[in-house]
């Protein structure tokens, strides 16, 4: 019912949008509560935004999907948040937004999600590897999210598909990890900080973390159709967000010799992040998702995870890449700022 | 001798109620057409508010690849499970609550204090003690037909005659003998509104559970639906329900006027 209301009331709010957007200052920007919003909060708080003349105003979410709704409806500017299903299949359904800039990407080295197993399964070495989840139940927030596609890749890679697993859809990261403490389901595809509070509680144990074993661009920048148009506010835009990644590029997710090599600003974005997560600092310092130092999307992996959405039967065919990616807005800031 | 006619108006004929059987059809047509028109013209986007023409496609779509008849079989499955289970322990209670004193005594209290609770409140207890599986599913759906059919049946065996009662006793019936033939007769109508009732309950519920980790379903479809952004599919799933509510109705008031032929209604 309540995703419901929402759906009723985008066509009209959709029909007032325009006119009210233009007479806003503040730029609408839809994130979720999660460390991979961090470049997005690093931004806001040193004011990377407002020297190119932006005054950024962040709209909370529970989910990614709701973001990319919201954005087609008209009611934000901006979106960062996972690539999900529901995205391409908004975009296919007509309505146009543009994925701009890199928000966060599994990578190798850099714990963001991982795949939990129960305690007692691991113990009795029932599931040890992910060749193990054949024919198990593995709890995901929704059907069509970034971790139901993570799982699905990395069941390929070793052979499985999502046909050899039962895929249990609990709507959101503290049911799933209940589910998993009730026993309800048997391993489960969680971000930090939810895998390491899982193993302190003495229920879960982490069998991998997933960008270990597929990495890809988890996540990314949005621009709406109107935003994206209003060309030199949207390269503003970018510009206080390029500024803002490579700020926390270089706090955050330098390595030196294969390992974490903090930069000088480390505790601030730790202290930035922990203010707008509402988080503890101990548990953000858990781990910073890795991204391009200059907020460059992985392009390639975008055509790929629509194939992949669209030979697994989530979204009707694969869109043209020029029909969903502007990469344009980026390089345009990129080039302003390196001058 | 000349007879005078006066013409008489019947004041009351406002009172009349005609069926309007065109006007009916009418406004459902009507509005279905409306809507084709308005995404037609492109005022509504269609990814908020689908076609309808592009609904019954899905539909097609769907029911070709199979896709529908596995949801709905499932549906099906727990529904009538459900409603089975809580309707017959419904029935047997509130004959046995409106006829014995003492069953009266104990349960009345229990369905007075339990009534109350919302059956989706206990949804997540219901998981917790079944687990994830078809049982929680089954029994959220019986919960929720058992109480107006054990309330309904207790309130028709309490209306029985009590004349036609006495009469039977008269006549040399024994005391299941009255129970058979006169109280559980006298109690139908009541007990028929209460599996009305306990149908769209069960509907509702049904849908609840199953938006709840399901694999397949109905509800499961629809939430798969929102989730993925298909308002197509989401469409083709309320479409379902909404004629699944239709029949069950249709089926029940048949039932009824085969089961109480005495009753024309």
């Amino acid at each position: 019912m309540r995703r419901l209301v929402p759906l009723l009331l985008v066509p009209l709010l959709a029909s007032l949008g325009p006119g009210a957007a233009a007479a806003q200052p503040t730029v609408k920007v839809g994130v979720l509560k999660l460390t991979s919003s961090a470049p997005i909060f690093i931004g806001v708080e040193k004011g990377f935004f407002r020297e190119f003349g932006i005054e950024p105003e962040l709209i909370y979410f529970q989910a990614a999907a709701p973001i990319a709704t919201a954005l087609a409806a008209g009611q934000l500017e901006v979106g960062a948040t996972g690539l999900t299903a529901a995205l391409y299949n908004i975009v296919l359904g007509g309505e146009q937004l543009w994925i701009v800039a890199d928000k966060g990407r599994e990578w190798p080295g850099y714990p963001l999600t991982g795949i939990v197993a129960q305690r007692e399964l691991w113990d009795s070495a029932a599931i040890r590897t992910v060749k193990d989840l054949k024919g198990h139940r593995i709890g995901v927030t929704q059907l069509g999210s970034t971790f139901h596609y993570h799982l699905g890749n990395i069941l390929e890679k070793d052979g499985l598909t999502l046909a050899d697993v039962k895929v249990v859809p609990l709507q959101a990261m503290p049911a799933t990890v209940e589910a998993l403490k009730g026993r309800q389901v048997d391993a489960i595809l969680v971000p930090q900080p939810f895998p390491g509070a899982t193993e302190a509680q003495g229920f879960g144990k982490i069998l991998a973390w997933a960008g270990d074993l597929y990495p890809w661009q988890i996540a990314a920048v949005f621009y709406a159709k109107g935003f994206a148009a209003d060309r030199a506010r949207a390269v503003a835009f970018m510009r206080g967000y390029v500024k803002s990644a490579r700020y926390y590029f270089d706090a955050a997710l330098t390595q030196k010799d294969g390992r974490p090599a903090p930069g000088a600003n480390y505790d601030e974005v730790v202290r930035i992040t922990a203010q707008y997560t509402g988080a503890r600092p101990e548990i953000i310092k858990l781990g910073f998702p890795f991204q391009d130092r200059s907020g460059r999307l992985l392009v390639p992996d975008i055509e790929r995870q629509m194939k992949w959405w669209a030979a697994n039967g989530f979204i009707k065919r694969p869109l043209p890449l020029k029909q969903i990616v502007d990469t344009s807005f980026i390089e345009e800031a990129i080039k302003t700022l390196d001058r | 001798m000349t007879v005078e006619r006066v013409a008489v108006s019947d004041r009351a004929a406002f009172l009349r109620r005609r069926e309007h059987r065109v006007v009916r059809a009418l406004a459902l047509v009507g509005l279905v057409v409306l809507w084709e028109l308005l995404t037609r013209t492109g005022w509504v986007s269609s990814l908020f508010l689908p076609s309808p023409l592009g609904v019954i496609e899905e539909f097609a779509d769907m029911a070709r690849s199979g896709q529908l008849a596995v949801h709905l079989g499932v549906s099906l499955k727990r529904l009538l499970l459900g409603f089975g289970v809580g309707a017959a322990t419904g029935i047997t209670v509130g004959v046995a609550v409106g006829f014995f004193s003492m069953t009266e005594a104990i349960v009345q209290p229990i369905i007075a204090a339990t009534f109350p609770i919302p059956k989706i409140a206990l949804l997540p207890l219901l998981i917790l003690w079944l687990g994830l599986g078809e049982a929680s599913k089954v029994a959220v759906v019986a919960l929720g037909v058992f109480f107006p059919m054990a309330i309904n049946t207790y309130a028709g065996v309490r209306q029985a005659d009590p004349l036609l009662v006495r009469a039977a006793v008269a006549f040399g019936a024994g005391r299941w003998s009255v129970i058979r033939k006169v109280v559980v007769p006298s109690a139908l109508p009541m007990v028929f509104a209460g599996l009305k009732l306990g149908a769209g309950t069960a509907l509702l519920l049904l849908v609840a559970a199953e938006q709840i980790a399901a694999e397949s379903g109905i509800g499961f479809l629809i939430t798969q639906a929102g989730n993925l952004m298909e308002t197509t599919k989401l469409m083709v799933g309320l479409t379902v329900l909404s004629l699944l509510g239709l029949l069950s109705h249709w089926g029940l008031a048949s039932l009824e006027r085969a089961v109480i032929p005495w009753r024309h209604t």
